[in-house]
Formats: C-alpha cells, sequence, structure tokens
C-alpha cells in the first residue's frame, strides 16, 4: 500500500511543475504591477523602477521563474503585498480550516452517495425508481452555494438553530495547536470548544457533502447494475448464496471501483466548491484568502493558493488511485 | 429419474419458447441436450434455475428433481438445492469467477455453505481432481491470473465438490481452444463416472454430444425434434433436421464431401407461432403437403411424418472441381517478425507475436492458417493488410513491397488485399446501410450514387440477399446475413486477396456450411485467393488447399492440406488433429 | 426523435425553451428598466404578501429595483454564457478528444498530460485565477469557462473514441481506402454525436452555475450588466429584511439548471450513452 502510494505520488510531482509554472506566466502577463502596489500610492516612478529591478519583473519570464522555483526550494514563497506577511505563514494558517472542512464534506458525501446508491439500487425495477432517479438528476441541479445560501436561511435564520460564521463562537478561546480545530479541542481537552466547532462545521460541510453525493449515488447503482450482469454474480446464484451475500461479498466490491475513479475526481472539484463555501459562511480557509487576494490583486498569495489548491487535489487523487489498485488485483503486480 | 420434464412449456409474453419439452435423465447417465442458437436449449436450464429472463413464464407442464417438483417449491427449499444438488457448470469461465477475490476466498465461501469441514484441504482434494497443477498456490490467485481452461477447470471442482446428483452444463467448452476443449471433456466425464452424477449437457455440437452422452435429445424452434441413444441417433438420425444438421458438419476425416446447407434460417420465436404444421417443413427436403398441415407429435424417435425417408437425404461426395491455381505469387512473406513492447516505462518487455514467418500465397490458392488462440495468427493478418506494422521481414504484394507504410504501399494494398472481419457485429457500422457498406470502396473512390446502387445490387444478388436487404440497417441482419454483408464489402472491388479471419467461428453449423458454400462459389465466379485464419480443422479441410500451423508465433508447419492431415510432422499438429478429432 | 418521448427529455426541453424566450424577449417582458431605482420603493415584498405592490410582481431589492425585471434580464447573461461557452468548450474538447482517442500514440500522450494538469485544478480556483488575469466582463466569463471546461469534454468523449476507434469497421473503412479524415467524419463522429449532445446540455447546466459563482464572488459580468450571481450577493445582504431578493435568483438558477440537466440526462437514456458521471 504504501509502496503503491509512493510510486503514485512521485508520478504526481511533474504535473505539479508544469502546474507551478504555467501559474507562474498566467499571472505574470497579468495588466496589474506587482511592484507599483507593493509601494505607498506616494512613490515615483524611478522608485517603482527599482522595485520592479530588485523584484527582478524586469527579467525575462522564464528567468523570473528559475529564481521564484530557487526561492521556493528554500521555503520562500515570497510576501503578500497587501498583508505585508510571508505567504507560506498565510497558506500554514489556512490551509488546516480548509482541510477540516473538506474531509468532513467528503464524508457526509460518501456516506449519503453510498447509502443513497444502495437503496437506489434496492428500488431497481419498481415504479418509483423513476421517481427516486428524477429526484437525484433534480438535486444535481443544486450547486453547494445554493445549498449554502438555503441552509444559512433555514437553519440559521429562520430556526435560529446552528450558527452561520466562522469556526468558532467569539467567546471561545481558541486552542492553537496544530490548527485543526476540532483536533485542538480534543488535545485540550475542552468539550464546550469542540461542541461550539462541531456546530460550527455541520452546515458547511452538509451543503458541500450534499452537493457532491448524488453522482456518486448514481455511479454506484449504475456499476452495481453492470455488475448484476455479470456470470460471475449469475455463477454465485447458481451455487446457491443468498442475495444478501452476493450483493454485499460479490458485487459491492467490484461495484466500488467505478464508484472510486468518480470519487477521485469529484473530491478534486470538491475543493473548488469548498472556496465558495468559505466565502459564504466567512470560514477563515484557503478559500477566503484566495478570494481576497484575488480581488486585490495580490499575486504571491494568488499563486501559492493555486498551487496549494493543485497539491491537495493532486494528494486526494493519488491517494484515490492506491486505494483502487490495492482493491483491483488485476492492476497489483503479479 | 432425477430430472423428469413433461410437457414442459415456457413462454415469452404469449409466444412460446419451448414447447411441449419431455425430458427424463436417470442418475449417473449423461443427456445431450443438441441445436441451434435459438431452439431454446439453455431455456431448459433457467427454468431449473428458476432465472428466465424478464418476460418469460412456465406456462404449463411439470418438471421435477428426484420426485420434487422443482416449479412449485418455495424459494427457500429451491435454492439450498443449488449447488448442493444441482450444480452449474458456465459457458464464459473467465467470467464465471469473481475477478476481485481469491480462488480460494470463493472455494472457501462455497465450502462453508455445504459445511464441509476442514475446508482448505478439500479444496486442495478437489482442486487435485480436475488435474490442476500446484493447487497450494492456486488457491492464493485471482482469475485473471488463470488461463480460460484453467477457470473452467476451478468451475468444474467447485461443481463437483458438493458431490452433487445432477450437474448442468451449457455449452462448457465453446470459449475454449480445440485442445483445452478435449482435455476439459475428459475431465468431466472422468468426475461424472467417479462420482455417478447424473449430466445435462448442453451443446451446439452434435458430434461432442454424441461422444460423451448416454442419450441425445435434438431441439429446434422451441420442441424436441428426436430422442434416443447417442450411438443411434449419430449413425441414424430420424429427424431430416438431425440429418441436416450433420451433412451440413464438414467431417474431418473420411473422404471430402460437400456440405448440405439448409435454406434460410431456422424461424423466429413470433414467426414460428405463425407456422402450421411440422415448423421444420418449410426448410425440408422431404416434406410433403401433410407436413404443412399436421405438427407431428414426438413417436419413440423423431417427431416426423416422414422418418423412413431421412436416410435418404444426402450430399454428393465428388467435391466441385476447384479451379486451377496460378503459378505467381499474390502474396510472398519473408521473416516476418512482430514484437508487442508490454510493461511499463522501467520494467519493459517484449511479446512476440510473430517470428520468422516464410510463405507463400498463390493466385487463386486457398491458404489457411491454423493455431489456438494466442498463436499469433491474428496478427499476422492485420500485419498483412497493414492494420500493424512487422518488426521486421519482408511482405510482397503482387510483387510490390508493401512492408513498410507508405502512401503507396497503402493504395497497391487498397487495391489489392481486403480483409473480411472475425466479429460481424463490430465490423459493421450500425449506422450505415447495408448498400453503403458493400459499396465503401466505391465511395473512397468518390463514384456517383447510381453506380454504387447497382454495384450493390449485383453484390447482393451474389452474396445471396434480397434486394430490398439494401436499405436495411446491419442490426436487421441475422448473424450469417451480417457475415454475408461482411464478405460483400471485401469483394467489391474484386481484390486479388482475401484475408478472413475466423470467419465462421461463432455461427450455427447450418448458418456455417451456407457461408462455406458461397465462398467456394464466389471462388470459382471471380479467381480470388484466400487467407482463411481459423482455428476450425474441419472447416480448414474442407475448404482450403494448403495450411500453416502456428503455435506461439511461428509457423511449425505447412504444405498440402490433404498430407497435413493425413500424415502430420509436427508434434503440435498431431496434437491438435487428435483434440479435434477426438 | 424517439428521444422526445422521454418524459425528462421533454420537461428539461419546456424548461430550457422557456428560459430562452425569457432571455430573448427580456427588453418587451420586464416591467421596469432593471437599473432603474426607485429609493420610495426599497425592500417591497412580492405582490400577492401584504405591503406588495402590483407594479414589482416579485418586489424590489435594496436600491429599489424591480426584482422580476432584474430576473429577466439576468437571464439574458445567463443563456448568453451557457450557449457560447458550452459550444465552445465542447469544440476545443471535442477536437482534441478525437485526435487523442482516434491517432493515439503521442498525440494521446500528449493531450492526455495536458488534461491531467488542468484536472488538477478544481474548477473554480483556475476560473478565479483565469478571471483575474483577464478582468471582469461577459467575453471574459466565457473565455474563462470554455478555457476551464474543455477537458470535462475531451476526458469522457476520449474514451468512448478510444473504444469506437478500436471497431473493426473503423479498421475496415481504412483498408478500403478512407483517408483518416473521411474515417474520422464518416466512421467515428457519427458513433460519438449522442454523447457529446448529452455532455453540451450538461455543460450548459455548469455554465449558468459558473457564471453565477464568479458573478457572486464579483469578478463576473461587468458592474453594470445584471446577473443571477450579483443579485444573489445583494440579496444575502438583506437576508433578514427581504429573503425574496434571495430567493428569486437562487430558484431561477436552480431551475434552469435542473432544465439542463433533466434533459441531458433523458438525452443520454434514450439515446444510449454510457459515460462517466460527474459535475462540479
Amino acid at each position: 500500500m504504501l509502496l503503491i502510494l509512493g510510486r503514485r505520488a512521485l508520478s504526481a510531482i511533474p504535473i505539479l511543475f508544469v502546474v507551478s509554472l504555467l501559474l507562474f506566466v498566467a499571472l505574470r502577463v497579468l495588466p496589474v504591477d506587482p511592484a507599483a502596489m507593493s509601494m505607498p500610492p506616494s512613490a515615483t516612478l524611478a522608485e517603482i523602477d527599482a522595485m520592479r529591478s530588485q523584484m527582478g519583473l524586469d527579467r525575462p519570464l522564464l528567468e523570473q521563474y528559475g529564481i521564484w522555483l530557487g526561492q521556493a526550494a528554500h521555503g520562500d514563497f515570497g510576501q503578500s503585498l497587501h498583508l505585508r506577511r510571508p505567504v507560506l505563514r498565510l497558506v500554514a494558517d489556512t490551509l488546516p480550516a480548509t482541510i477540516e472542512l473538506a474531509v468532513a464534506a467528503m464524508l457526509v458525501a460518501s456516506v449519503l452517495g453510498v447509502g443513497g446508491g444502495l437503496l437506489l439500487f434496492t428500488l431497481r425495477g419498481r415504479r418509483s425508481e423513476l421517481v427516486v432517479e428524477t429526484g437525484t438528476t433534480v438535486l444535481m441541479s443544486v450547486p453547494e452555494f445554493l445549498w449554502a445560501l438555503l441552509f444559512i436561511f433555514v437553519f440559521g435564520v429562520l430556526l435560529h438553530a446552528l450558527p452561520f460564521t466562522g469556526r468558532l463562537d467569539a467567546s471561545l478561546p481558541r486552542p492553537d495547536k496544530t490548527g485543526f480545530l476540532l483536533l485542538d479541542a480534543i488535545l485540550v481537552g475542552r468539550a464546550d470548544v469542540l461542541w461550539s466547532a462541531l456546530a460550527h462545521l455541520v452546515l458547511p460541510a452538509v451543503a458541500l457533502g450534499l452537493a457532491f453525493a448524488p453522482p456518486i449515488m448514481r455511479v454506484l447503482r449504475s456499476s452495481l447494475l453492470d455488475v448484476y450482469h455479470d456470470d460471475y454474480i449469475r455463477q454465485a446464484r447458481l451455487r446457491g448464496l443468498s442475495e444478501g451475500r452476493i450483493l454485499w461479498r460479490h458485487a459491492l466490491k467490484n461495484a466500488a471501483l467505478p464508484m472510486l475513479t468518480l470519487m477521485g475526481v469529484q473530491f478534486g472539484f470538491l475543493f473548488g466548491g469548498s472556496l465558495l463555501i468559505e466565502v459564504i459562511y466567512s470560514y477563515p480557509g484557503l478559500g477566503n484568502l484566495m478570494v481576497d487576494a484575488v480581488r486585490n490583486a495580490d499575486l504571491p498569495i494568488i499563486q501559492i493558493v493555486g498551487l496549494t489548491y493543485c497539491v491537495l487535489v493532486l494528494a486526494i487523487n493519488t491517494l484515490v488511485d492506491a486505494l483502487y489498485v490495492v482493491l483491483n488485483p488485476k492492476l497489483r503486480g503479479r | 429419474m432425477i430430472l423428469h420434464a413433461e410437457s414442459l412449456n415456457v413462454c415469452m409474453g404469449d409466444v412460446p419458447v419451448l414447447r411441449n419439452v419431455d425430458l427424463s435423465l436417470a442418475a449417473g447417465q449423461v443427456l445431450g441436450l443438441v441445436g441451434e442458437s435459438g431452439a431454446g436449449k439453455s431455456m431448459i436450464g433457467r427454468v431449473i434455475a428458476r432465472m428466465l429472463p424478464a418476460a418469460f413464464a412456465v406456462t404449463g407442464g411439470s418438471l421435477t428433481f428426484d420426485g420434487a417438483n422443482l416449479l412449485a417449491m418455495p424459494a427457500e427449499r429451491h435454492r439450498a438445492l443449488l449447488g448442493r444438488d444441482i450444480a452449474f457448470i458456465p459457458q464464459e469461465p473467465l467470467t464465471a469467477l469473481n475477478p476481485v477475490l481469491t480462488i480460494g476466498h470463493q472455494f472457501n465461501e462455497h465450502l462453508k455453505r455445504l459445511g464441509i469441514p476442514h475446508r482448505r484441504e478439500a479444496a486442495l482434494t478437489a482442486l487435485g481432481s480436475v488435474h490442476l497443477r500446484d493447487p497450494a498456490g492456486l488457491l492464493s490467485r485471482y482469475p485473471h491470473q488463470l488461463s480460460g481452461g484453467m477457470c473452467q477447470r476451478v468451475l468444474i471442482a467447485m461443481a463437483f465438490a458438493a458431490k452433487p446428483r445432477l450437474v448442468i452444463a451449457d455449452e462448457p467448452t465453446t470459449a475454449l481452444d480445440v485442445t483445452t476443449e478435449a482435455r476439459i471433456m475428459d475431465v468431466m466425464v472422468e468426475l461424472q463416472r467417479a462420482h455417478g452424477t447424473a449430466v445435462l449437457f448442453i451443446t451446439h455440437n452434435l458430434r461432442l454430444a454424441a461422444r460423451i452422452c448416454d442419450d441425445i435429445a435434438v431441439l429446434y424452434s422451441g420442441a424436441v425434434v428426436e430422442r434416443g441413444v447417442a450411438r443411434d441417433v449419430l449413425a441414424h438420425p430420424a429427424h431430416p433436421y438431425t440429418r441436416c444438421l450433420q451433412l451440413a458438419d464438414p467431417p474431418l476425416t473420411g473422404p471430402r464431401r460437400a456440405l448440405y446447407a439448409l435454406p434460410e434460417n431456422m424461424p423466429g420465436l413470433r414467426e414460428a407461432m405463425r407456422t402450421k404444421g411440422c415448423r421444420f417443413a418449410p426448410r425440408c427436403l422431404i416434406a410433403v403437403e401433410d407436413c404443412r398441415r399436421i405438427d407431428p407429435p414426438l413417436g419413440p424417435r423423431a417427431a416426423c411424418l416422414r422418418t423412413e425417408f431421412t436416410s435418404g437425404i444426402a450430399t454428393p461426395i465428388a467435391e466441385a472441381a476447384k479451379p486451377e491455381i496460378g503459378t505467381s505469387a499474390v502474396l510472398e512473406v519473408s521473416g516476418l517478425a512482430k514484437r508487442f513492447a508490454t510493461g511499463g516505462l522501467f520494467r519493459r518487455a517484449a511479446f512476440v507475436a510473430v517470428r520468422d514467418a516464410d510463405f507463400v500465397v498463390r493466385d487463386g490458392e486457398f491458404v489457411a492458417v491454423v493455431g489456438e488462440s494466442g498463436s499469433g495468427k491474428s496478427t499476422l493478418g492485420r500485419l498483412l493488410v497493414g492494420l500493424e506494422t512487422p518488426t521486421a521481414g519482408r511482405i510482397m504484394l503482387g510483387g510490390q513491397d508493401v512492408t513498410w507504410p507508405s502512401e503507396a504501399a497503402r493504395r497497391h494494398r487498397v487495391a489489392t488485399v481486403q480483409m473480411v472481419f472475425q466479429d460481424p457485429q463490430s465490423a459493421l457500422n450500425p449506422r450505415r446501410r447495408v448498400a453503403d457498406i458493400v459499396t465503401q470502396a466505391m465511395e473512397a473512390r468518390g463514384a456517383g450514387h447510381a453506380a454504387r446502387r447497382s454495384r450493390a445490387r449485383e453484390l447482393l444478388a451474389e452474396i445471396g440477399l434480397p434486394e430490398e436487404a439494401a436499405e436495411r440497417t446491419p442490426q436487421q441482419l441475422s448473424g450469417g446475413q451480417k457475415q454475408r454483408v461482411n464478405i460483400a464489402r471485401a469483394l467489391c472491388s474484386l481484390p486479388r486477396l482475401l484475408i478472413a479471419d475466423e470467419i465462421v467461428s461463432g455461427l450455427d453449423v447450418s448458418v456455417q456450411a451456407q457461408l462455406l458454400i458461397l465462398l467456394a462459389r464466389l471462388r470459382t465466379e471471380h479467381r480470388f485467393a484466400l487467407l482463411l485464419i481459423s482455428h476450425d480443422l474441419a472447416v480448414v479441410r474442407h475448404l482450403c488447399d494448403r495450411v500453416l500451423v502456428m503455435r506461439a508465433g511461428e509457423i511449425v508447419e505447412q504444405g498440402d492440406v490433404g498430407d497435413v492431415f493425413a500424415n502430420p510432422q509436427h508434434e503440435y499438429t498431431r496434437e491438435l488433429l487428435a483434440a479435434a478429432s477426438a | 426523435m424517439k428521444a422526445f418521448r422521454s418524459g425528462r427529455v421533454i420537461v428539461g426541453a419546456v424548461i430550457v425553451v422557456t428560459v430562452l424566450l425569457c432571455a430573448l424577449l427580456a427588453p418587451h417582458l420586464a416591467p421596469h428598466d432593471p437599473d432603474d431605482q426607485n429609493l420610495l420603493a426599497q425592500l417591497l415584498p412580492p405582490a400577492w404578501q401584504a405591503g406588495g405592490d402590483a407594479a414589482y410582481p416579485l418586489g424590489t431589492d435594496g436600491l429599489g429595483r424591480c426584482v422580476l425585471s432584474r430576473l429577466l434580464w439576468g437571464a439574458r447573461v445567463a443563456m448568453e454564457v451557457a450557449l457560447i461557452a458550452s459550444l465552445g468548450a465542447a469544440l476545443i474538447g471535442s477536437v482534441l478528444a478525437y485526435v487523442a482517442g482516434y491517432f493515439g500514440g503521442w498525440a494521446d500522450w500528449i493531450i492526455g498530460r495536458a488534461v491531467d494538469v488542468w484536472m488538477s485544478f478544481p474548477p473554480v480556483v483556475l476560473s478565479l485565477i483565469l478571471m483575474t488575469g483577464l478582468g471582469t466582463g461577459e467575453r471574459n466569463v466565457i473565455l474563462a469557462i470554455v478555457l476551464v471546461d474543455w477537458t470535462r469534454f475531451c476526458r469522457v468523449l476520449r474514451s468512448e473514441v478510444l473504444v469506437v476507434a478500436r471497431r473493426d469497421y473503423v479498421a475496415a473503412a481504412r483498408l478500403v481506402g478512407f483517408g483518416h479524415w473521411r474515417t474520422v467524419t464518416r466512421e467515428v463522429v457519427p458513433a460519438t454525436i449522442p454523447l457529446l449532445v448529452t455532455l453540451l446540455s450538461l455543460e450548459m447546466g455548469i455554465a449558468v452555475v459558473v457564471e453565477a459563482v464568479l458573478s457572486f464572488v464579483g469578478l463576473g459580468v461587468r458592474a453594470d450588466q445584471v446577473a443571477w450571481g450579483q443579485m444573489i450577493a445583494d440579496g444575502r445582504e438583506a437576508i433578514y429584511q427581504a429573503p425574496w431578493t434571495l430567493f428569486a435568483p437562487v430558484l431561477a438558477i436552480f431551475v434552469t439548471v435542473a432544465g439542463f440537466n433533466l434533459l441531458g440526462d433523458g438525452l443520454r437514456r434514450t439515446l444510449d450513452v454510457r459515460m462517466v458521471e460527474g459535475r462540479e
């Protein structure tokens, strides 16, 4: 398992390299001037020019990239133009929040997706199937940010049941250990912090998870239907195995393979969804950092946050790929 | 009686699928159920397993297993019988084992359900009894790591592990090579004898059935038309259909004789429902007026009014004179080789599909390439038409070197050689009409609509399809008709050489006979050379002049068909012949 | 057309055509100029509620603008973006998919790696980055969607082309003398049209959502154009006082996307298209 994981991770490195180059080039051809932005408005043109050459902006693009890469190798990704702090620090502060949200949402999506898929499958051939299936199509038409707004209105504004801004009640102290709030709350042994953090996480995570569950449901259902056409299912029946055993022991493991492929792609996209959710719930994660940076044209932040998102997506893909190989004996080394 | 069916009727909606089927199978006996596709032979297995397709239902009659009513018993009791008392051996061994579970896991699951103690030892014994080497190692392997023959052995071992009283084997060897087929049949018969198991053997192959069965029942259009002791049925068929099946099958030994091809196809279910009288009458050589009025009941041997005339149906021994073979070579191959790179970037390996092939095909000559799956014979065909590029060697086509891809070589190939593909389903574009498909070569040259229409009419007439077939799409044709269209497309611009990859495999014998007769006729009319890639030695012997025997990418023997079959030089050729004639 | 016997296709098509008509006829249907501010009629509830005004059927927003009129004008932007962007993405994605799937080899390798690189960005993040570079405006929104979403077509279509191109009838066409161009256009493309149509329909729904998202975070169309995403951003500010200003655009987006999805889904079923499911 570790070996497979390692091999997959290695193959992601060239992609990451190309992505960083593309990001760099794309952000350097922008019509904004980072040098001018990093100076006070009273700076003279000569001062800006001096700044520009100090930042290396007057050199050829590829050379600039080389310099950037060299600095990046030493852990120096530059300073935020707007917040005047090292961008790496900013990312480190916000990344745990985003991961916490995304993982919670993936759990929600997986549970709903697998449960719903099994339910859809057991309804096969019945009249209600059409209704439920059309229902999933309609569900798929509600993107995460609409769920988020709807939840705010229903649970926050109408029912006052759950909080919908930030990660924690303002009155509670924030335990700063790992940055993962749920984990920190447990580490410092504060049940009230844990409870508050969970309450703040419910709406965003469910909104995000709900938007990504329907495709999983449908793929699980259709691949189960496919699997049930296969000879080995028929042969298992001919051996007299019970329907329950056939579903759980024989069909599900095979049907999980296409579902996993989809989850790899889906969970990559889910990070994009988390960005919107963070904006809507004022959740202090990578997404808010990114959107603020975009509004302020804060290039160093955009660059590293973009890259961080890529790392997250590639990490999820790697994990899912490895799991796929583990579950599929045909891909395992002989 | 272990299995007993009495006037069993199965319908799809209101269309009968099985009509008044009577069968009885005693303990320890083997009953062969013989019929072509669509005859309903697999339906009986499905009734026993209670796995009829949607819309199908048993509408009458009785079916008992050891005296117990199989049709009416509660589902739980029925399920308890499956695997324990009634075991099934599937048609496609490679897909009948769960790909994500090990053999050991699946065996263990089966034995656990049967309540067998010391399961590992029991599994090892069972795997040993089907002569699988290294049973212990096998338990930890996955199905895709085994060959089709090994998978089928595992499945046979599983089926017999419960010591069932009845085994149902539905075409258990059709997906396998000849040599494997022979060995698998031996294993099955051995276990059947050892345990005294009753076997219902469902097959399309009359000869195979006669070899291993005690009794035979022949099905046509959903009804048993002949039954009897296997030896008698094969030696003296009583029903004209059985006789015609026999005559449609080219013999592997004895004198070469002409084939008899039943006209048309077996009627479809709805069509058959409308037929009055004997359903075979419209295709029967000896039918009389009465046959079209009276549906004959099944007698002691056959359901036929004119049984006594059946033995009169025969085909001439002397085959039609073969056209003269030219002296010039249309195809010269020397030192041809093809390697495929396999594996990833680091662990590179090469798989040699064809090595050092040397042979010649002369104008008008029919040459066969025989071998088992994986012998490289299909790759050879693809190399010759240019679908693959060789790794080494030379291909001369009509005196011109076409080894390496170039525009000139391609143009020369288009004019000289055509290919008939194996699977007509995939070889015909479902979105095109028959007339467009058969004249596709003219489309490439930019021919006009009228010219194409008239050529399409000619071609359809030549391949024996009605004119109105021109407007149909491939889905509206039967398997045999599709293969004819496939041939017509290749013949459209009259190439000098035709390469045909397994063009009759998977077809019923009567359809196969129609195609073989068609090819022989087209040969005399157009004088083309043919390279027939086939695994069926009987077909090769019937149709071809010369034969190349391939094994693992190598041509191990070549020569005149008569010589090679009568006096094989290479050990592998002998093995193939022995397996085929077993 | 057998497709039109499916209930889903009909419902989807009716919704899509209705929204399309609203968009086309917005200047005639809208009771007010969408940018007209009536500061005497701020945050009016819909006409059927107490305090509503019949002149503003769906009420007004915080600046006293007619919600219905803004909704209708917003449909124009949404549909323009949906149609043009998805056609553009389909064009780029499918051409690359045909090249990769049919020719295989290094062309397939390069295109496959390009898709890998693209797919390592979450689409929302990539479009945000692109919009930073391109600047706001409808044309740039379309461009960003095309540049992000061509991979959806390329990925799914490529695997379908791979299957079709390996069929014997494609080889047979080459053997009777068809050139590559003729083989692809006559034998490969027709077999993939159903899939393309289905993907196109689903992509239009996605484009509607992306346009709304970009406008919502203020990086979509220019401020003087009316867009649903912008209406949501405005409505969110007034969620306590005037929830209808939020619900109207939310519902509009939902119905439009559902229309495209039902249409695509129905087509997929009736045209018997197999595809990898997935959405943003």
